[in-house]
């Protein structure tokens, strides 16, 4: 546990902890690009140089070991004066085309500059060396290689996460530059996080670019709902509208989040999101829409019955278990979903799609009801005529409903969510639009947090849930997601 | 057309990765093979090696662009490499590429049409006692002058290709 | 004084051993590997690539309690400009490097060792894999040697195009085929070096010199050359005198010594400018410097410049300095691995301001900005090629700036010169 100094304040770290990771300890930014916690060191940016005493040359913080008695000073004069030589130099041939990059606002390079130097540049621009620009590679980047500073974050991502090493510098010296195979596309399922990663304007995601000035957008901590790793997430949003989704680094699931998962937002902005009811394809009001899945499901009160979506938030199946046992008073309900779960590439990308099969259990733990087969026997058998679940879940028993012949009544925010043959559709808010708490496959608690507003009327699952019991006669008291909650967790 | 790994290339490959303890370290002697074969290292060719070393095909890419003595595309029958480090400067070496330029009409990093000649200007070749110095494929030409640079250009015109000694 | 290394008939092995070849590699055998690296340190032997570090404490620093494979790396990749010493070696006097590659392989427990060598010495590669040959065919590379139970393999292995690799960590990435970028240090290649093993890398010259010190013991070398600068050094003159070539003498040797009596003098009518005494990454020395100099670490060091290499390039009158400056900016320009930002985009900067010098397109503040782009990359990245390039230009500028001031202001300083480029 050696003890050292940095800028005046001593403090003890882990044995192999950087000069650059203890500075971070006590506060101290020491500027860098090279350098990201989750890749190897690789030293070639030059930025994070220090004063370490007794050490004639400037040493490089993010490769130096703290050591015992060592006395770092990060933000001398000398360490200034290379600070602002590395900017210019990495200035020198860079394309200084701020206005129109979409970094802007979030690039090292603007940063650092401000902070650090602000000189002016002594290079004639026509001395500059030039690059190819804008390069879509694969379906989610573009590679700029004129802004790229060759900090190899990239190549390090490609080699060390998802070890696929599509990247590499060629040539030499400052003719080299970031490329690939030609003709291949870059799409190894993890591939924006090259554009997070990189820390100015050179890769860019075909996605967000020029949709949104960084400045502007506002950010809300949540979950993303791609599958049962549970990731934490940023989304990123401004004036109702989602602009990208970004992993939140934590030490439980996950540093980076993979393509799919940042693109769950695209299916519940897109065109088709619901507002109103659907009964037999045809789009009406909300509330005509609750009357008339009300009276059908009473129509067969004794032979409904109501399953459970490990797509759904605990609050959600919660209020989907009040409704079968308070309203519908029928023992034929499920939530039990028992798809394997796992990380099944070795990164982030869970073996179960759904996000919330360990919630859908707490509410089984907690209501109890039927095993998944013995719902589906029933369905399959026909004494199921009418069946209440979410449209995802209701493919789980597409064969079994097409046996039986019940009527579906489904909870669905996307009319492509829509199963065939559903008799009625009910909107409902999505996790990006309603809190909602879903259990992992590590078993970890957690909570989406609303980042837009839901359509005009619709309003979450468990408060439709509410609305279609009063329709029906009872009073579920379902109204808040906590009392939804009571009893389960 | 795919390119296939000759027969005698495999055997020698064999050779090649027993002197080290990691195959991927025969990488560049490989790569020297496979000029030898065809006089450049086409992108099949460096594909081709990338799957026989087991290898990511960007590394072959990226070795063979950070080393200058890979020909990306075929080059002349003779190679001239004309040395233009301080010594070989001092001693003339401007004159000498001045000289090629004009008796072959191309320019440095070109070849002639006839396939007989590339001209490239080169940094130290580590003969600098004996300067002015041209390097033509693998062998040394030392203390060059104008006269001597003209007969060797002829003698290589009727494929002579011999040393003439420091 | 006769010489230790560039001696005649010796090319061959068999030449090699009647004139005594091989009897070190015996002797060494029967010696502790310990006794061995006592030895070497005792000769005060330091690195003959450029930087000079004592040898004998460089094998110590191979982990005594290291388990697995340590190798020995030469380092044969010459290409600092100006040096032209280990061909000569090389050429001239093989079994000296197999010889002493055996022995340091011992030293320090390797059991293999290769010879990386730049790819454009493709006859001495050549020659080295038929020389090795023949000595494994005597029995003193290869297993059991001379039936001491210790096996040593050596294998040539040819660079591809790379001055980088001179620099050991990068020789080190390239012989595992790698592209050749210069590896942090620490750890050093004593302790993690080639496939990741404990590995000593030493030039040439260096393990040439070892079979001669463990013939006639450390205290015998050390006695030849300064007290600190121990033993022969093979210096490389070119430029305009008489006899260029690769002269063998005793550390301490004066320039003026070399120059006069071993090169000849300068050739007729030639003047002295400016001499460059390590290789071209050495800050230069005006013609008094150089005339005052004595060739050694320590006075060189107090000269304001460098043994390095111990290549010496002798600049005449005439030549300009601003261009000759270019032609060694291009170089390190057309080197730069491109790892380092400083030296990435520094040494192409350098080059640019130089080139607007030279076709008289530059202003008086170039000067300032060619001086300040040199010194932002002073010892600022991985490796010192960074340093290779910022010192020539810092030295140039500042002994002769008069010359840059001149093509600042539009004339070139050395008319007769400019002719000819």
């Amino acid at each position: 546990m050696p003890k050292l100094t940095i800028d005046g304040k001593t403090l003890e770290v882990a044995k192999g902890t950087t000069v650059l990771e203890a500075a971070q300890q006590l506060g101290v930014h020491v500027p860098r690009y090279c350098y990201h916690p989750k890749l190897s060191v690789s030293g070639n940016c030059r930025m994070c140089l220090v004063e370490v005493e007794k050490s004639p040359k400037l040493l490089t913080a993010c490769s130096t070991e703290a050591a015992e008695g060592m006395v770092v000073h990060t933000a001398t004069e000398k360490v200034k004066a290379a600070r602002r030589d590395v900017l210019e130099y990495l200035l020198l041939n860079h394309p200084l085309d701020c206005p129109v990059c979409d970094q802007a606002g979030e690039c090292g390079l603007q940063d650092y500059y401000m902070e650090h130097s602000r000189a002016k540049s002594r290079f004639p621009a026509e001395d500059k060396v030039r690059r190819q620009k804008r390069r879509p590679l694969g379906p989610h980047l573009v590679l700029d290689n004129e802004r790229c500073i060759l900090c190899t974050r990239c190549v390090r991502f490609c080699a060390e996460v998802t070890k696929t090493a599509e990247l590499e510098v060629m040539e030499r010296g400052d003719r080299s530059f970031i490329d690939l195979k030609e003709g291949r596309a870059l799409d190894n399922g993890y591939s924006l996080n090259i554009a997070d990663v990189c820390p100015v304007g050179a890769w860019t995601s075909r996605d967000f670019r020029f949709k949104q000035r960084v400045w502007f957008l506002k950010k809300t901590p949540t979950v993303c709902l791609g599958c049962a790793t549970g990731c934490l997430t940023e989304v990123h949003h401004n004036e109702g509208a989602i602009y990208r989704v970004m992993p939140r680094p934590n030490a439980e699931t996950n540093t980076w989040l993979c393509d799919a998962g940042r693109m769950v937002y695209k299916a519940v902005q897109a065109g088709d999101r619901l507002a109103k009811g659907v009964i037999k394809n045809g789009l009406i009001e909300l509330e005509p829409a609750l009357r008339e899945t009300a009276s059908r499901i009473d129509e067969n009160h004794a032979a409904a019955a109501v399953l459970g979506s490990p797509w759904l938030s605990v609050e959600d199946n919660a209020a989907l278990a009040r409704l079968a046992k308070d309203a519908l008073k029928t023992e034929n309900f499920s939530f039990d979903f028992n798809a394997e779960q796992g990380i099944k590439d070795g990164i982030l990308i869970n073996k179960d799609p759904a996000p919330n099969a360990a919630g859908a259990r707490r509410v089984k733990a907690a209501c109890g009801g039927l095993s998944f087969g013995e719902l589906a026997a029933k369905v399959a058998s026909g004494a199921v005529k009418v069946l209440v679940t979410e449209a995802r879940a209701a493919a789980l028993l597409k064969n079994e409903l097409k046996a039986g012949g019940a009527r579906l009544i489904v909870f669905a925010a996307n009319r492509s969510e829509i199963p065939q043959g559903a008799y009625a559709t009910l909107p409902y808010a999505n996790y990006f639009e309603t809190p909602g708490t879903f259990v992992n496959f590590q078993g970890l608690e957690r909570r989406t947090v609303p980042a837009v507003a839901a359509p005009e009327g619709v309003r979450p699952l468990w408060a439709m849930v509410n609305r279609l019991a009063v329709y029906s006669g009872t009073s579920l008291h379902l109204d808040s997601a906590e009392a939804a909650l009571k009893g389960i967790l | 057309m795919p390119f296939t790994l000759t027969e005698t290339f495999k055997t020698r490959a064999a050779l090649v990765c027993a002197r080290y303890p990691r195959k991927d370290a025969a990488l560049i002697p490989l790569l020297q093979e496979l000029q030898r074969e065809k006089g450049y290292v086409a992108e099949e060719a460096m594909d081709a090696l990338a799957v026989f070393l087991g290898l990511p095909y960007s590394r072959v890419k990226a070795v063979v662009t950070f080393y200058t003595m890979f020909n990306r595309v075929p080059a002349g029958k003779y190679h001239l490499q004309v040395c233009r480090n301080v010594s070989c400067h001092m001693a003339g070496a401007p004159g000498l590429l001045a000289r090629l330029r004009e008796k072959l009409g191309i320019a440095e990093g070109e070849t002639t049409k006839d396939g007989l000649f590339t001209l490239s200007a080169v940094e130290c070749l580590g003969a600098c006692g004996t300067a002015p110095v041209m390097q033509v494929n693998d062998t040394y030409f030392e203390k060059l002058d104008a006269g001597k640079l003209d007969a060797l250009l002829e003698d290589l015109r009727h494929g002579r290709l011999r040393a003439i000694g420091r | 004084m006769e010489n230790i290394l560039l001696k005649d008939k010796v090319e061959s092995l068999e030449g090699y051993f009647a004139a005594g070849g091989y009897r070190p590699l015996k002797k060494a055998l029967a010696m502790k590997p310990a006794e061995i690296t006592e030895e070497v340190k005792r000769s005060g032997l330091r690195g003959r690539g450029g930087a000079g570090f004592p040898t004998g404490l460089k094998w110590s620093f191979i982990p005594k309690d290291a388990q697995g494979p340590r190798y020995l790396v030469c380092n044969a990749d010459e290409g600092e400009p100006g040096t032209f010493k280990d061909r000569e070696l090389m050429l001239k006097n093989p079994h000296a490097l197999i010889e002493g590659m055996a022995i340091a392989g011992y030293a320090i427990g390797a059991g293999a060792g290769y010879i990386y060598i730049r790819g454009e010495f493709a006859a001495e590669a050549d020659l080295l894999e038929r020389e090795i040959f023949a000595a494994r065919g005597k029995g003193f590379i290869g297993s059991n040697i001379l039936g001491s139970g210790f096996s040593f393999e050596l294998y040539v292995h040819r660079g591809a195009g790379a001055y980088i690799c001179g620099e050991e960590t990068a020789l080190l990435e390239s012989l595992e085929g790698f592209k050749g970028q210069p590896r942090l240090k620490p750890p050093f290649p004593a302790v993690k070096g080639l496939f990741g093993a404990p590995t000593v890398i030493n030039n040439v010259e260096t393990l040439a010199a070892v079979p001669a010190i463990i013939e006639k013991g450390g205290a015998w070398y050390a006695s030849i050359g300064t007290p600190k600068s121990a033993g022969t050094k093979l210096f490389c003159v070119s430029g305009p005198v008489n006899k260029p070539g690769v002269y063998e003498l005793p550390l301490g040797v004066s320039f003026k010594e070399l120059l006069e009596k071993h090169c000849g003098g300068l050739k007729a009518g030639v003047r002295l400018k400016a001499v460059i005494p390590g290789g071209s990454s050495t800050p230069v020395l005006t013609a008094a410097e150089a005339m005052a100099a004595a060739l050694d670490y320590e006075s060189l060091a107090a000269a304001g410049s460098m043994l390095g290499s111990g290549a010496v390039i002798v600049i005449p009158e005439g030549q300009c300095m601003v261009k000759l400056l270019q032609v060694l900016a291009r170089f390190y320009h057309h080197e730069s691995c491109g790892q380092c930002t400083p030296c990435r985009e520094g040494c192409g900067w350098i080059e640019k301001i130089l080139n607007r010098l030279e076709e008289g397109r530059g202003t008086a503040r170039d000067i300032e900005t060619l001086y300040s782009a040199a010194d932002g990359m002073l010892g600022r990245t991985i490796c010192p090629l960074a340093d290779a390039m910022a010192m020539p230009v810092m030295s140039f500028v500042k002994k002769f700036r008069e010359e840059f001031e001149a093509h600042a202001a539009g004339r070139c300083c050395a008319p007769e010169a400019a002719g000819k480029h």
